[in-house]
């Protein structure tokens, strides 16, 4: 006689609620953004050692800092003046290589591209990331010698290489390295001067909601060329895929099934300069600027993958205002069951994640690391307005449904609250606390 | 005093939180967006009470009257938002239900209501902990410790931490039994939040005397106490009689 099953531990909970998996994307955008600020803030935190504050250390001449370098002794005035005329450089210059992007895409030369980006993403790893590596290592006092990291570190910057453009290689590798890409980066920005730094963040927020909205806005150009091709774009994009692989391809609005389904926040990641001190266009770091894009992505299944005969090629996702929920489990395994072909969905499950760009990421960072180097309340006020920047934006797009730009709310709720909580909340907290209350 | 202190001061201000977050919410999406919203909440209510004092600002640390009118304002200010917080909460609800009703799925159960209740609270409790107590810890990391005036017995970070966890505490339960309150329309809950957290904030009026934090930080552990045990009688009476309910039909 067969035993019985076993009865379920809960009787009562076995059901599944709703808000059991509402909101699984969101996080999945939330939480790489989240780990790429922390990085940047203990970065940034532990090698900050007072002696490098009080050194007047010239900063590096870069893109941003072309026209103007601050310096201590100039007024205020002298310095925001400064400050509006570099970030209009670097701007034009941002411009100027999304441009030329463009141009490059529209000719077909993709694989060009493709390229170019992997050498820039050796390049950043390698020489950006070693000399991270070597800053940590000194101020640590890690006993670890120069050939050997020499060789941990051409390691990671190959397989980051290998992990850009190639679909086999697993989902989370790719993360960790879009991650480590936009930490390095951002890790590098936030070298420049402070009065640079923050109106260079507010050009860019602006410059993204021209680029992108305006109808000759070159990203946006690029984001319709790209969908009209029903291509994947070569540019470095987070792709915050599911994590439960067994996402058939939803049929066509006849589901309940609403998922943000896959917008995709655009690329690039900005244009950094070298270090030289010849300020040489051509050293430029590959990362070509343009700040993000969020699109609606329908579908983006490798052209190989035409397979399954019930579902097309584009997913058409329905959207829900302001939630979003991904298929429930119950219907995920009908799904599975009734699908014909289950086996490639392993591999080929592109449909459903939202993309991010990673220059949001290196922004972002960039924010959240300035408010750093003032004190942690700045820090944490900052992080949750561009969190919730970044749910307001996902929001929207669930609304509009067309390419949006990521940057412009994050990026100002970040400014608002960093010199709300610098100038309003700090003395007001601190002068209770220390004082011993607290409410 | 190390990195090894600095981290225990974090763990004693953040460890139940921590455990609560990995246990309870960081398994649903949704509860952790509901923290991260009720943090934001919080936030803004804290910058708009300092623009509300920033005149007034420093205040005198040797008076005692400044503070409580800086702490009855701040109280009140701050439970009046929880009533708003807890319209935002129903209009949620309503709007879950609603797509529940939609996808054809079972609505908000009352251990969910609880849970979001639960996770707001941790919002609160969380930012009062970063704000009041983490982003001033940062000089505990490295080779002293520091020591206020009024309190020369404990390290200046360590009271800070305590209470920094008993508030969390608070915050995190208050907001359980208020939503609770609020639902059933109980007086009695409804009293006792803002009557918990004022009595909470009036017992930190008491480190300003020299000497009074050796009383004090006992008291608002008692306080934090009295509020978990508070809510653990009404999370059980309320799930027992939901029990009954449902197995009566």
């Amino acid at each position: 006689m067969p035993p019985p099953d076993d009865p379920p531990p809960t009787t009562t909970t076995t059901r599944t609620s709703i808000i059991d998996s509402l909101g699984v994307e969101i996080i999945g955008v939330m939480s790489p953004v989240s780990i790429c600020m922390l990085l940047v803030v203990l970065i940034l935190t532990s090698l900050s050692s007072p002696s490098t504050t009080s050194s007047t250390s010239p900063p590096p001449v870069t893109a941003a800092t072309l026209i103007y370098v601050e310096s201590d002794s100039d007024s205020p005035s002298h310095k925001l003046l400064g400050a509006v005329l570099d970030a209009a450089a670097f701007v034009a210059l941002i411009a100027a290589a999304t441009f030329l992007l463009v141009l490059l895409y529209y000719y077909n030369f993709t694989s060009f591209l493709k390229n170019y980006l992997r050498f820039s993403v050796f390049f950043v790893l390698f020489s950006m990331g070693g000399s991270i590596m070597a800053s940590l290592l000194q101020h640590f006092s890690i006993p670890l010698d120069a050939p050997t990291s020499f060789i941990l570190l051409f390691n990671f910057a190959i397989l980051g290489v290998l992990s850009v453009f190639s679909p086999a290689v697993p989902i989370l590798l790719r993360q960790s390295y879009m991650v480590s890409v936009a930490v390095i980066v951002a890790v590098w920005f936030a070298r420049l001067p402070e009065w640079t730094t923050w109106v260079l963040l507010i050009a860019l927020a602006l410059y993204d909601l021209a680029a992108v909205l305006c109808p000759h806005g070159p990203l946006r150009i690029l984001v319709e060329l790209a969908s009209s091709r029903d291509e994947e774009l070569p540019a470095l994009v987070y792709e915050a895929r599911p994590t439960d692989s067994s996402h058939p391809v939803s049929p066509p609005a006849s589901t309940p099934v609403a998922s943000l389904g896959s917008v995709e926040m655009q690329p690039v990641s900005e244009a950094s300069n070298s270090n030289s001190s010849s300020v040489d266009e051509e050293e430029r770091s590959p990362l070509v600027s343009s700040p993000p894009v969020v699109r609606e992505n329908l579908s983006n299944f490798n052209h190989e993958q035409v397979r399954d005969s019930n579902n097309s090629n584009h997913a058409v996702v329905e959207m829900e205002t302001g939630e979003s929920e991904t298929l429930p489990l119950v219907e995920r395994e009908g799904f599975r069951s009734s699908s014909n072909s289950d086996s490639e969905f392993e591999m080929f499950d592109s449909t459903r994640g939202i993309r991010l760009g990673l220059g949001d990421f290196v922004f972002y960072s960039v924010l959240v690391g300035r408010a750093a180097m003032y004190d942690l309340m700045t820090v944490y006020a900052c992080y949750l307005a561009i969190i919730s920047g970044l749910g307001c934006t996902l929001i929207l797009l669930s609304v509009f449904r067309h390419a949006l730009p990521a940057l412009p709310i994050s990026i100002t709720l970040g400014v608002i609250f960093y010199f709300l909580t610098r100038l309003l909340m700090e003395p007001f907290v601190v002068g209770a606390s220390t004082n011993l209350v607290m409410f | 005093m190390t990195v090894a202190a600095g981290v225990g001061y974090v763990l004693i201000a953040l460890g139940p939180a921590l455990s609560l977050f990995a246990s309870v919410i960081a398994k649903k999406p949704f509860l952790i967006l509901t923290l991260l919203s009720s943090t934001l909440f919080w936030l803004i209510s804290l910058i708009i009470l300092a623009g509300a004092w920033r005149a007034f600002l420093p205040v005198k640390s040797t008076e005692l009257w400044p503070y409580s009118i800086l702490i009855l304002t701040s109280v009140g200010f701050q439970e009046g938002i929880r009533i708003g917080f807890w319209r935002l909460f129903k209009k949620m609800e309503d709007m879950l239900n609603a797509f529940a009703d939609r996808v054809s799925k079972p609505r908000l159960f009352l251990t969910d209501k609880m849970q979001l209740a639960l996770a707001g609270g941790l919002g609160h409790g969380l930012a009062h902990a970063v704000f009041f107590c983490l982003s001033l810890l940062t000089p505990a990391f490295g080779p002293a410790t520091f020591y206020v005036d009024k309190c020369p017995s404990i390290p200046f970070f360590l009271i800070s931490a305590i209470i920094a966890l008993g508030f969390v505490i608070i915050h995190t339960f208050s907001m359980v039994i208020a939503f609770n309150g609020y639902t059933e329309g109980k007086r009695k809950d409804q009293i006792f939040v803002p009557f918990a957290h004022l009595i909470a904030a009036l017992i930190t009026l008491i480190n300003l005397v020299p000497g009074g934090c050796n009383i004090g930080l006992p008291l608002l552990c008692i306080m934090a106490g009295t509020t978990l045990y508070y809510n653990w009688q009404l999370v059980w009476r309320r799930l027992t009689e939901h029990q009954t309910t449902r197995s009566s039909d």
